[in-house]
């Protein structure tokens, strides 16, 4: 059976009310993941892990982004206060880095982000 | 402008897949994987409350900073992605540097339908403290 394809400009619920599909397309998330120094647990839209040392790792995605300004957000996991963010933002991936809070100092742990933005 | 109307989209090849074009019309995405499957915004404080949310079906708070959300409807597996935010002016009426985050002491409580985390202030040192609004966002499979 050929696959279906619905072109729409809105969607409509019989009673929860209408979205404009715009809004789809450009209001999911485009990446996430949930990983651990280890590797990645799960995600959506990424192709590679790298572990560049304590707290510092490297994530890439599998369909690229159409620049680099998308936005992120992130938290950690860890055995005491942690904070986590991501840097080097690039349309094939991004760093994440994982601190202890009461010192600045990375640390391994689990971490979990997710991104929206354009696709390319 | 067209105009589909439906209470429940569904994929043709696998019911749970449906792909959705992105921004670029080439690269496509998958509709489902893309959607939060569930967030809260909660005030911390005092008698904790849930504000606004999707699937969630109930707040529990554990003493200072310690808070759980149990889903409506369960994920798939215990590594979904938990991400939050958590804001608090202190009395001098600045605000306070917040985090939240799950600690490994939490992990062995972290189940499909419940998600415990902490809730951290800055205030000359870290402690775990209610914070007065606080949001998360819950990506991965439903079960």
């Amino acid at each position: 059976m050929a696959l279906g394809k619905i072109k729409a400009d809105t969607l409509e619920h019989s009673t929860a009310g209408s979205l404009d599909t715009q809004f789809v397309v450009e209001g999911s998330a485009k990446v996430y993941a949930r990983m651990e120094s280890t590797g990645i647990n799960q995600s959506l839209n990424t192709s590679g892990f790298t572990d560049n040392g304590t707290g510092d790792y490297t994530v890439t995605f599998t369909s690229a982004f159409t620049n680099n300004v998308f936005a992120g957000t992130t938290s950690p996991v860890g055995t005491a206060a942690r904070a986590a963010q991501y840097s080097n933002s690039q349309t094939t991936g991004i760093d994440v880095d994982n601190f202890v809070s009461t010192s600045g100092s990375r640390a391994d742990g689990a971490v979990g982000f997710n991104i929206h933005g354009d696709l390319a | 402008m067209s105009e589909v109307k439906t209470n429940k989209l569904t994929g043709t090849s696998t019911a749970g897949s449906i792909l959705v074009t992105g921004e670029g019309n080439s690269t496509t995405t998958s509709l489902q994987q893309g959607l939060a499957k569930g967030w809260a915004n909660f005030n911390g404080e005092g008698t904790a409350a849930i504000l606004d949310s999707v699937n969630i079906a109930s707040l529990t708070d554990s003493g200072a900073g310690k808070f759980s959300t149990t889903f409506t409807n369960a994920m798939g597996n215990v590594y979904y992605v938990f991400t939050g935010l958590a804001f608090h002016s202190s009395a001098s009426g600045f605000d306070d540097a917040v985090c939240i985050s799950r600690d490994n002491t939490q992990l062995s409580s972290v189940s499909t339908t419940v998600n415990p985390f902490y809730t951290f202030r800055v205030e000359g040192t870290v402690q775990i403290k209610d914070c007065k609004e606080n949001m998360v966002t819950y990506n991965g499979d439903l079960a």
